[in-house]
């Protein structure tokens, strides 16, 4: 393959785990060279890769100007650029495709390359159906947080090659008026384990039991559409077909009935478990573990045991 | 300030989905369609800025004629006229680059659209209009506000939120609660009757090959435990499962 390009936030200067999987993936295509556009600062030496990896940090980490887009546009020109999805990276990824006239495909679950042709399959329906697809002309790809990397191979670390930093007016005339980051809990979009709740808790005073088994865990909370409707809890925690869309590794649904709206954002988890007194609930048919009982019961319960193993 | 929606029609969020043995591809068998619940928010709020600052409100779509129910319900609701750009797009691209046509020939202060369409998810037509034309692009847009010459915008981000000034032309994302859903009124039918939809063709072609559709099966495993052994739950995930 010819060369490729991988953009990827950092976070405190690294790469996330998925971004540095992205690397080795790509790597197995056997691309002439790799560059990574860095969207955040940049610590680390080296990347485990089948070659040097350039690297190019922006300076700005939000890209909302096309107009001021040019230099990056020129710094790519001849790459086939990917990343993982996120709100920046896909927003980016759009831009940099249709400032250069390229197609994008996005959402991508699996792919491979040979006789110089992608075939891919993308995700669609919220992960109730996939469409395959092949092309020879794409140049951009956004990758679904839980493509299956299982089966890529291990590179050893190289150092990084050529260091750059392109400074220009990302934000064109936009401006920030203020940053309003989430603080204290795990971003959903990135966590691993999940503890969700919806209205069968009748109150959001009841919510202590869920943060309780939350933080056993290590997991974040998410809540059914009905409880962020009725601002039991913030909008961003609101998990579902017109919310966030999760694939943790573990997500525990608790007193929420599985309405197909609700599954429409959680299906990509790799094991489901449903606790809810209601027996006929729906959600129980797509579940991995059931537990029929009274969240009030059965959450503190395991939070206790939780905390015995960790003891 | 002239406003184009941008909507899609998809199938309603509670449709079973099916393959078309005969092509393996998406079937639209007793499906019923529905305006793209993210684009329905970003009509609503058009039709308020309409309301509250003077706005003329266009809504496009690209697709058959079988979406006309649904783009009269727009003009139902408020809009003032509506474009369909005629065809079957298969690609992001090929929506983006329809829309891209239309603006060129018909230049607009504002753009907006859902976040992404329930069908496809690609989520990514505003930031490929926003790139092909070079206006400003945020998304996903919580809530917009008028300000001066340009909007003031609560728009998500990675790990938190942002206020923004925004100038114009700009084309948006859109996301809840920018808006709430709103219910065409009897008038609203009545005139939208004699209102117009102009047909335009569609010309971009996309490099894209779609080969077939299939329904993802996920095996799960459906083991109750019962509620006085709720504990064991935390073995079994540690012994069946390395998610613990």
């Amino acid at each position: 393959m010819k060369k490729v390009a991988i953009i990827a936030q950092t976070k405190e200067g690294q790469l996330s785990d998925t971004s540095i999987q992205l690397i080795s993936f790509l790597s197995s295509f056997s691309p002439e060279s790799i560059l990574l556009v860095a969207m955040g600062e940049v610590k680390f030496a080296s990347i485990p890769a089948s070659k040097s990896v350039d690297v190019i940090t922006l300076s700005e980490g939000l890209w909302t100007d096309s107009s001021a887009i040019n230099p990056l546009v020129n710094a790519v020109e001849g790459y086939a650029v990917f990343g993982i999805k996120s709100i920046q990276v896909d927003n980016l990824l759009s831009l940099l495709a249709a400032s250069s006239s390229q197609e994008m495909i996005s959402g991508i679950q699996q792919m491979s390359f040979s006789g110089g042709k992608f075939s891919i399959s993308k995700s669609i329906f919220s992960g109730k159906a996939s469409l395959s697809l092949t092309s020879e002309t794409v140049g951009y790809f956004s990758l679904n947080r839980n493509f299956d990397f299982s089966g890529n191979a291990e590179y050893g670390e190289q150092s990084v090659g050529s260091m750059s930093t392109l400074t220009t007016a990302a934000g064109g005339k936009a401006s920030i008026l203020e940053l309003k980051p989430i603080t204290g809990s795990i971003p959903l979009p990135d966590a691993t384990l999940v503890v969700g709740a919806g209205r069968g808790f009748k109150d959001p005073g009841n919510w202590t039991i869920v943060e309780d088994l939350a933080k056993a865990l290590g997991a974040a909370t998410a809540c059914s559409k009905p409880v962020s409707d009725l601002n039991w809890r913030p909008h961003h925690e609101h998990v579902g077909q017109t919310g966030v869309k999760i694939s943790p590794n573990l997500y525990i649904a608790c007193g929420i009935s599985g309405a197909i709206q609700h599954l429409a954002g959680v299906n990509g988890s790799r094991i489901i478990v449903v606790i809810n007194n209601d027996p006929e609930a729906a959600f129980f048919k797509h579940a991995d573990y059931g537990i029929v009982g009274d969240v009030n019961d059965i959450l503190p319960r395991l939070t206790k045991k939780l905390q015995e193993h960790l003891n | 300030m002239k406003i184009l929606v941008c909507i899609s029609c998809v199938p309603d969020t509670t449709s079973k989905i099916t393959i078309d043995p005969s092509t393996s591809q998406i079937s639209s068998q007793g499906l019923t369609f529905i305006v793209g619940p993210y684009d329905d928010y970003a009509l609503s709020r058009a039709i308020e800025l309409k309301e509250s600052n003077g706005a003329e409100v266009i809504v496009l779509h690209v697709g058959g004629s079988e979406s006309e129910a649904l783009i009269r319900k727009c003009l139902a609701l408020g809009a003032d006229s509506a474009v369909r750009v005629d065809g079957n797009p298969t690609t992001s691209t090929q929506i983006a680059n329809a829309i891209v046509s239309y603006v060129n020939q018909n230049p607009m202060d504002l753009i907006l659209m859902g976040k992404e369409s329930i069908d496809y998810n690609s989520g990514i037509v505003h930031g490929l209009v926003a790139g092909a034309l070079g206006y400003t692009h945020f998304n996903p847009v919580m809530h917009l506000d008028v300000a001066g010459d340009g909007l003031k915008l609560e728009v998500e981000m990675d790990g938190g939120k942002m206020d923004v000034n925004c100038p114009l032309p700009a084309v948006l994302g859109c996301q809840e609660p920018i808006a709430e859903w709103k219910i065409p009124s009897m008038r609203g039918i009545m005139t939208a009757r004699t209102k117009e939809i102009v047909v335009l063709p569609l010309e971009t072609a996309s490099q894209i090959q779609i080969v077939k559709a299939d329904i993802a099966e996920t095996a799960r495993k459906n083991k109750m435990i019962k509620a006085e052994d709720a504990e064991q739950l935390i073995d079994l995930l540690r012994t069946e499962t390395n998610v613990l």
